[in-house]
């Protein structure tokens, strides 16, 4: 079997559309079916799922949460996009101070980077696969 | 790696089509070959005379302008999109090339985004 590199970006925000799950039930199978997810790259609304204030009613699935636990189990690099972030209210430290603003929420492993790093998966990756909301 | 970028969503309800705009203009800034597509409701991007200050937008057809400035040349507008939304060679602003056959335009791409 060949195996694939990917690079998946979510555009769909978690609790207002399906992207997040679908995207993390992909990453399970393509890592168990033996391929290689190079990067993960939330865009748009799906930068949402980077927020480490989310908290759902605990008898529903945490899926910030269990897509940064799958992340960081497997060691898999991922970012969100700056100016979708910043828009949304999705600040890491150094942005924080930048802005002056009163608190960061960046969930780990993420990173915020520019949208070079999605250009980068599309030159890199055999694959660019998109998890996108339904507007 | 040329990369088409299709907007097939009506302006200002959401800000998909916004976003898909700066991932075409991150191309480009990067050196890689990039267009746009408008399709569907997403024709009406190209409407000249938009005037959106009334509800706090900025005009997209002036992010559209700005397209050549960041090295995005290339941008279509489907055809029978256009005559569904009754606009014309004269109705639209900048400089689009209708096409004709979106699979046919389409298939002279390396890979096809769409903007969500």
């Amino acid at each position: 079997m060949t195996s694939l590199s990917y690079t998946l970006v979510i555009t769909g925000a978690p609790w207002a559309s399906q992207a997040p799950q679908s995207a993390l039930s992909f990453a399970r199978e393509t890592l168990a079916a033996g391929h290689q997810i190079d990067r993960v790259f939330l865009y748009g609304d799906g930068v949402l799922l980077a927020s480490a204030l989310a908290t759902p009613p605990s008898d529903e699935p945490h899926w910030p949460r269990l897509w940064a636990g799958f992340l960081g189990q497997h060691q898999l690099p991922a970012a969100v996009c700056i100016a979708s972030a910043l828009r949304r209210g999705v600040i890491d430290d150094t942005e924080r101070a930048r802005y002056e603003l009163p608190a960061s929420n960046l969930l780990a492993p993420y990173s915020i980077a520019g949208l070079g790093e999605w250009v980068e998966g599309n030159l890199k990756s055999d694959r660019v696969l998109y998890f996108h909301g339904s507007n | 790696m040329r990369t088409l970028v299709v907007v097939d969503q009506a302006p200002y309800g959401n800000w998909t089509g916004r976003e898909a705009l700066d991932m075409v203009f991150s191309l480009a800034a990067f050196d890689q070959p990039a267009a746009l597509l408008f399709l569907g409701t997403g024709v009406n991007w190209l409407r000249a005379g938009q005037n959106p200050e009334a509800i706090g937008q900025k005009s997209l057809e002036k992010n559209l302008a700005a397209a050549p400035v960041f090295g995005v040349s290339d941008i279509y507008a489907c055809e029978t999109s256009c005559r569904r939304f009754g606009l014309d060679a004269a109705g639209l602003a900048g400089n689009v090339t209708l096409a004709q056959s979106v699979l046919a335009l389409i298939n002279t791409y390396d890979q096809v985004v769409f903007a969500g």
